[in-house]
């Protein structure tokens, strides 16, 4: 599986955030979203999914609540609570600027230390 | 950019993980089904997805397995991210704790004397911690408040007591010293102070160097603070003011810089106005310049100040305090008659401001805090045996489980969960009591203080007073849960399964707790006389009035301040004595020209609050007296009939006079009542060849005060009060005409004061119904304590006794239900059960008595004569009873065993 890219600590957090501000899921439902809108790349250990989904909710990041699955069975979905909301937009922000400072400094060239 | 994601802060954020760490301890097993349900779901899904692209059901099932990872270690992960793995790790479960709470209802009367008992210890435990940590152990809130340190000339003859006279000193210090910086110095004064169309009101003022706001590197909200060229000789007079007066005397006025204030009778301009909460150097108001001349005063003279300064960088105390002392040595040298025994010291702040200037005092301190800590391991102690009791009768239900597979430790674990039930509800409790005595105090001393508390003191509730309760709590619940679990799941359980057939799978009181009790019932013996002997008098007197018009009376104490100028520091010390004389008495003509005062007088005590000294009475010999050295005026002006001879006469208080007065307490105590007028006392010499004239009886008062402290009886010599001795104190009472309310005159008072000389200083103004109210409030809080306290141990002893006697009855149930089968009478049985019992507790008591004898002798009071003399047999019996009748109702179970069920285990 050479086209999918290692994980950085930390940020399953936030692609967990992500996929819950895109619709209420549950714990399967947000590993598939995950790979769908990554189109395949970011590899997820699914178990320890879980233990990131109980510490989000433990930290009231996100909600959960008993439903009906598509295959019509009891299932736990999550929601994004307001905080959640709030954090994932700075964690997006800060993730932004990781990434334009990274992309600068990749794409330096020797010109540029002149 | 940070990867890691804290999580939701702020109140959501921990109110989210409450609920989430409440629900995982409470509904543990819900949670735990939850999450499993939540896994299996998800590989039913997975297993669906892998069958839709095209594997086999057993391979599809097992793929999505492996995908899945170890299920126990997310588990196990997943209860970290719930917060749970502390509780996990000490295997205490939501059922633990509920067991606990059972177990209160279960057991009331244990349950209330363990929680009572518990709370009166945390409670004083608790407060003492909290008092010295807010007293003694404070830093100053400014930056770098630790490096500010008191400066002081410690003279050791009088230790808490610094020689103050230190101008010179401090000049010295300021110039010389180079590991303190800042080198201060202030003054209190308590002025009236008038805002133009505004009422005057006394508040303290600190005459303070500029240097002193330096030092705190706090910027003033408004304007600018002092500066040196204020300090100056003929500089307008300027005043920095506190936050809290400026929103109370200015009404907050944006433009109060520039308006006038009359500090005294001297009118300041407004330069300042510092932040909320700072009131350096205690708790100050108004800051106005101390100008400080050493040329105008010899060594050692000058007006008092408080000196202080801030470590240099990288200097320790230790290194300043060598500096210091080198400086002092110098000093010394220079002026060996003023300077020959003082000692220079470097103190921490706070600790300074209580008078805790040196290590025994600290050492004092720390043992005091220590002692009132350890109160809560006695008690704690007291409540181990009987929950041991208890847990005995519980061995059956431990030793099953122990049979069942239950560990040692979570044996031991429950019972610690059990009791920490018990600990945290008595813990509440206590800190709940801790709080209304805290707030009891503060409004007690703001009431009676103009300065109130120093600014840095907060008798809150901080992290660090919350940690040490919860450390209590966790403290009793070791004692109170794990020493009984510990020796419960000892040897016991292997001879418990034994006999767990019989129905008398019971412990032994071994002999060392036995001891306990006895020792305990000799305590209790020995300690409660003498609390009775202090909370019922003071109680008594806490309730007490004086008879005189006490709510009609104003009093303050009135002394000349050491001359602040150059051509006063000049005149020599008669001229000191003389001027102080005229003036106060100008001051008391000058009063009593006033309209509204009835009388005025001098005393050298306000009455009630005399102090004790040594007096030879002709043909009886040396003891204690109260003494007060009064105005011949006194008596009427205070409506105090006299019941026998005369009052003083304006002649008696002239030299030469030998007339003195005594008290009813004094005939009755001192001198054995009967006709006491013409009887000869004098003051004790101090040497033996030193002879003091003889003073005689003409008068007999009635008690018409009441002592400010608990003192059993107190005997009291009025004495003419001789012309000034020294330049003050002296006691200014004075008696305002009915219909006008005393604290009306008290800034007209101030004022005449100050008209009549400047350096006249009346101090501690007060009404004197305030100082009645304080006196019986600190009184009665008094009696509350000892009655807590000692209620408490009471309580306790008898349930120790009573836990004895069901020990002592429950492992004799086979031989009393024997011994009743064949035929023995239940009185011969009852008297073997009591035998021992009151064997203990006589000799507990008798121990007790011992102990109390020589409690007394330390004391120098003996409870075994005189009016008191009940109290010790009184109480021995009373404890001996209650230990009896505790034992009644385990004998009387005993008996009610039927015989078939005692013969059933043989």
């Amino acid at each position: 599986m050479t086209d999918q890219a290692e994980l950085l600590p930390g940020t399953l957090d936030l692609l967990i955030l992500k996929a819950v501000s895109l619709g209420n899921a549950h714990g399967y439902g947000v590993l598939l979203r995950i790979e769908q809108i990554s189109g395949g790349a970011l590899e997820i250990q699914q178990g320890a999914l879980y233990p990131a989904l109980y510490r989000l909710e433990h930290q009231g990041l996100i909600e959960s609540e008993w439903g009906k699955s598509e295959n019509n069975r009891r299932a736990k979905f999550y929601r994004l609570t307001t905080p959640g909301r709030k954090r994932m937009s700075e964690e997006e922000a800060g993730w932004n600027r990781l990434v334009a400072a990274m992309t600068a400094v990749l794409a330096a060239t020797p010109q540029q230390i002149r | 950019m940070k990867h890691r994601l804290p999580g939701g802060s702020g109140v959501r954020g921990v109110v989210a993980r409450i609920r989430s760490l409440w629900r995982g301890l409470l509904r543990r097993r819900d949670v735990e089904a939850e999450m499993a349900e939540e896994f299996r779901h998800h590989l039913e899904l997975r297993t669906d997805d892998l069958i839709r692209q095209g594997l086999a059901p057993g391979e599809a099932a097992r793929r999505a397995r492996i995908e899945f990872g170890h299920v126990e270690s997310h588990k196990e992960r997943a209860r970290a991210a719930r917060g749970l793995r502390p509780f996990d790790q000490l295997g205490i479960s939501w059922l633990d704790v509920k067991l606990g709470l059972r177990m209160l209802g279960k057991y009331p009367g244990l349950s209330l004397v363990s929680v009572v008992g518990m709370s009166v210890a945390i409670a004083i435990g608790t407060g003492g911690f909290g008092l010295l940590r807010a007293l003694v152990y404070a830093e100053l809130p400014l930056e770098e408040g630790e490096r500010v340190v008191a400066l002081q000339n410690a003279d050791p003859r009088s230790p808490g007591n610094p020689n103050a006279r230190a101008v010179h000193d401090f000049v010295r210090w300021r110039d010389e010293l180079g590991s303190v910086t800042d080198v201060s110095a202030y003054m209190t004064e308590e002025l009236p102070v008038t805002v133009p169309e505004g009422e005057a009101t006394v508040a303290p003022v600190a005459r303070m160097t500029a240097s002193g706001f330096r030092l705190t590197r706090v910027d003033p909200l408004m304007g600018r603070v002092l500066l040196e060229e204020d300090e100056r000789e003929g500089a307008s007079p300027v005043v920095v003011i506190s936050y809290g007066e400026w929103q109370r005397r200015f009404g907050a006025d944006p433009n109060v810089l520039g308006r006038a204030v009359r500090l005294g009778r001297t009118a300041h301009t407004v330069v300042g106005v510092m932040p909320a909460g700072f009131g350096f150097p205690i708790n100050h108001r108004y800051w106005v310049p101390l100008h400080l001349d050493p040329t105008a005063y010899d060594v050692g003279g000058g007006p008092a100040i408080t000196m202080f300064g801030r470590l240099a960088p990288g200097v320790d105390l230790a290194q300043a305090q060598a500096e210091l002392s080198t400086v002092g040595q110098r000093m010394a040298r220079e002026n060996p008659a003023t300077h020959e025994h003082l000692r220079p010291r470097v103190l921490h702040y706070p600790r300074a401001y209580m008078g805790i200037d040196n290590p025994s005092r600290a050492w004092m301190a720390r043992t005091a805090q220590l002692v009132l800590s350890l109160l809560l391991v006695v008690v704690a102690v007291n409540v181990a045996i009987l929950v041991y009791a208890r847990t005995s009768a519980r061995m059956g239900e431990i030793t099953v489980r122990s049979a069942l597979g239950a560990s040692r430790r979570r044996v031991v674990t429950q019972l610690f969960a059990e009791a920490l039930v018990l600990s945290l509800i008595a813990a509440v409790i206590g800190q709940s009591l801790v709080f209304i005595g805290f707030s009891w105090f503060e409004q007690r001393v703001l009431q009676g203080d103009t300065m109130g508390l120093p600014f840095w003191v907060e008798l809150g509730l901080s992290p660090v007073l919350v940690a040490y309760v919860a450390g209590l709590a966790v403290l009793a619940a070791v004692i109170v849960g794990v020493l009984p679990g510990l020796k419960a799941t000892g040897k016991a359980v292997q001879s418990g399964l034994q006999q767990l057939h019989s129905g008398s799978s019971r412990l032994r009181l071994g002999r060392m707790w036995t001891a306990l009790i006895v020792t305990q019932v000799a305590i209790a013996v020995a300690v409660l006389p003498y609390a009775l002997y202090v909370a019922g008098p003071s109680i008594s007197r806490g309730l007490a009035r004086p008879t005189y018009p006490v709510e009609e009376f104003l009093r303050g104490s009135l002394s000349l301040e050491e001359g602040r100028a150059p051509a006063e520091a000049a005149e020599d010390d008669d001229a000191e004595l003389i001027r102080f004389r005229q003036s106060a008495t100008e001051l008391v003509r000058r009063l009593e020209a006033e309209p509204t005062i009835t009388g005025v007088v001098l005393a050298s005590e306000f009455p009630g609050g005399e102090g004790v000294a040594r007096v030879e009475i002709e043909g009886v010999g040396r003891t204690g007296v109260w003494l007060n050295r009064i105005d011949p005026d006194l008596f009427p002006l205070f409506e105090v009939p006299i019941l026998a001879g005369r009052g003083f006469a304006d002649g008696d208080a002239t030299t030469g006079s030998n007339a003195v007065i005594v008290d009813r307490v004094f005939v009755e105590e001192v001198l054995g009542g009967g006709d006491v007028l013409g009887r000869r006392v004098r003051f004790a010499p101090d040497a033996p060849d030193v002879e003091t004239p003889w003073l005689e009886i003409v008068g007999v008062v009635p008690e018409f005060t009441v002592p400010p402290v608990f003192q059993p009886e107190a005997p009291k010599l009025y004495v003419p009060r001789a012309p000034t001795e020294a330049t003050g104190p002296v006691q200014l009472a004075v008696r305002v005409g009915a219909g006008a309310a005393p604290v009306s005159f008290v800034v007209r008072l101030r004022e005449i004061t100050e008209s009549v000389d400047p350096r006249l200083h009346l101090n501690e103004l007060e009404t004197a119904a305030t100082a009645e109210d304080e006196r019986q409030q600190s009184l009665l809080f008094l009696a509350l304590l000892v009655v807590a306290v000692t209620g408490s141990v009471l309580l306790l002893s008898s349930a120790g006794v009573y836990a004895m006697m069901s020990f002592t009855v429950a492992s004799r149930r086979r031989e009393i239900g024997i011994r009743s089968a064949l035929g023995a009478a239940p009185e011969r049985v009852l008297r073997g059960v009591f035998k021992r019992a009151g064997m203990q507790l006589a000799g507990g008591a008798v121990g007790g008595l011992l102990l109390a004898e020589a409690i007394g002798r330390l004391l120098g009071v003996s409870l075994f004569r005189g009016e008191y003399a009940h109290l010790p047999p009184t109480v021995a019996l009373l404890v001996t009873a209650i230990g009896l009748l505790a034992a009644w109702g385990p004998a009387r179970h005993g008996l009610s065993v039927p015989p078939t069920e005692a013969l059933r285990g043989e």
